[in-house]
């Protein structure tokens, strides 16, 4: 019984073949192209709209050497929300749940900004160990602990996103799980568990939104004290 | 293994072979990589039909029935089977997929339910205000490139007016070079008058000037000679002369005062 409550998260595949590749690649699907006309759909206006206020109230605390990364964020907004919106759907396989996969966005890019702080300005970036106005007697310990909190970033967000998005799904599967099981014998208890699955959807909607914005946001804070 | 990846690339490459019977503007709008999807597939200009001016959008959006179902489906069962016909279609489905257990109810389902109504909701709440600022986003356009027509145009009726005034000045030309010229005639004629005046003065003074010495000349020849005269007579009373007419003088005023003293009496 244990087992198979996290066999929704295993990866799938396909007599051998791994269908994550399917799961990552198909959702561009579902995003609309801007075409190349002067007034298009709403659905197309209203993309437009979001990612550029979007990109423009995430860089305006950056300066113009870190515009550089508005493409990569911006579309690496649209790929994480689109993941988690689509994957509350039923039968859905969401694969934000895998550790793999979010690890191996976070990494590159936090090492990423540590690289291009080192490298431009390694004076400013090795700063960042030692915040100003500290007693002298704490330095030593705040520099081992800056260096640890500095390392332990990707993994962080590597793992809020997956144990965020995995928990939710988890609960999902459970709560429902339960309004199924209590539906023949406690129908009055089932119909209240279902307002719970309610309530708890409407938070994972939010959840999968709010997950992503805080992917994003952190690598542009990354950034921000890098560039 | 090894094997297996290769019969899925080739699977999954699939999605991108290139055909020479895709149309060019088809390909141009699949996605990021459809620029080069275009370069890779130079299909042949076989109609001329050019890619400019692009067709226009529809007014709405395809018809639906309930959210999801098109209503192309309901069209196309309707001379079959009326009007009930996509709905006992439905049905029926449902029906066979539940009792040959080919879709099982089990925890997915209520929370598809649950998804389900959540987003059936938050359509029905915010869709009719979202489409309308979507609405909006494409007027704000339209109305900035319309504000920019106007003014372009009220700038050149503008032109035209002040264009139709030059016009009608230049009309009126003549009756400004006439009153120009009556001006410069004036003007020549008012001067002319004044250095004829100025003239007049002139000679005026210049001849007053000889007559007045002239009359200096004889003026001083007067005097001159009634001096001489007068010196001359002066000169030529002798002294018995005088002693006679100063007696001659006495007498005659005697007699005067006789005759007067007489008459007062």
């Amino acid at each position: 019984m244990t087992l198979s409550l996290f066999d929704q998260f295993s990866s799938p595949s396909f007599l051998g073949i791994p269908m994550i590749l399917m799961a990552l690649a198909l959702p561009w699907l579902l995003i609309p192209t801007p075409t190349s006309r002067w007034l298009s759909n709403r659905v197309v206006s209203l993309q437009g709209w979001f990612i550029a206020r979007f990109t423009n109230q995430l860089f305006l605390p950056l300066n113009v050497g870190g515009h550089k990364w508005a493409p990569l964020l911006a579309s690496l907004m649209m790929f994480l929300l689109t993941l988690n919106m689509l994957g509350l759907m039923p039968y859905i396989f969401t694969p934000t749940t895998q550790l793999s996969l979010n690890l191996g966005l976070a990494v590159p890019l936090w090492l990423a900004t540590v690289l291009i702080g080192m490298r431009n300005q390694p004076t400013h970036a090795l700063g960042h160990f030692l915040p100003e106005g500290t007693p002298t007697a704490l330095i030593p310990i705040l520099i081992i602990m800056q260096t640890i909190s500095l390392f332990i970033r990707p993994l962080a967000l590597g793992v809020r996103l997956t144990a965020n998005l995995t928990a939710g799904h988890l609960l999902i599967h459970l709560i429902s799980s339960a309004v199924f099981v209590l539906m023949p014998m406690m129908p009055v208890v089932a119909i209240l568990t279902a307002v719970l699955l309610l309530l708890l959807t409407m938070l994972e909607v939010a959840v999968a939104m709010i997950q992503a914005y805080v992917f994003i946001l952190l690598l542009s804070l990354y950034l921000q004290e890098n560039v | 293994m090894g094997l297996r990846l290769l019969i899925f690339a080739c699977c999954y490459l699939k999605l991108m072979t290139f055909s020479f019977y895709i149309p060019a503007n088809a390909l141009k709008s699949k996605g990021p990589i459809g620029a080069g999807l275009v370069q890779a597939s130079h299909s042949l200009h076989t109609s001329s039909k050019s890619l400019a001016p692009v067709p226009a959008l529809p007014e709405k959006g395809g018809q639906v029935r309930h959210g999801i179902i098109p209503e192309e489906l309901f069209q196309l069962l309707y001379p079959k089977t009326g009007v009930t016909g996509p709905y006992m279609l439905g049905t029926g489905l449902l029906c066979y997929l539940l009792s040959k257990e080919i879709y099982i109810i089990n925890h997915e389902t209520l929370s598809a339910a649950s998804i389900g109504a959540v987003v059936i909701y938050a359509i029905k709440k915010f869709g009719p205000s979202v489409a309308a600022f979507a609405d909006k986003l494409n007027e704000e356009k339209v109305l900035n490139a319309q504000a920019v027509k106007d003014v372009a145009l009220v700038g050149l009726s503008q032109a035209i007016e002040e264009e139709k005034k030059e016009q009608w000045r230049a009309e009126g030309r003549s009756m400004l070079f006439d009153a120009k010229r009556n001006n410069v005639a004036m003007l020549l004629e008012t001067n002319f008058r004044e250095r004829i005046h100025m003239v007049t003065n002139e000679v005026k003074k210049r001849l007053d000037y000889q007559i007045a010495v002239q009359n200096l000349n004889r003026q001083m020849e007067q005097e001159h000679m009634v001096n001489w005269v007068e010196k001359s007579v002066v000169g030529s009373i002798t002294p018995l002369q005088e002693k006679e007419s100063i007696a001659k003088c006495i007498s005659d005023l005697k007699a005067l005062a006789r005759a007067k003293a007489s008459l007062a009496v």
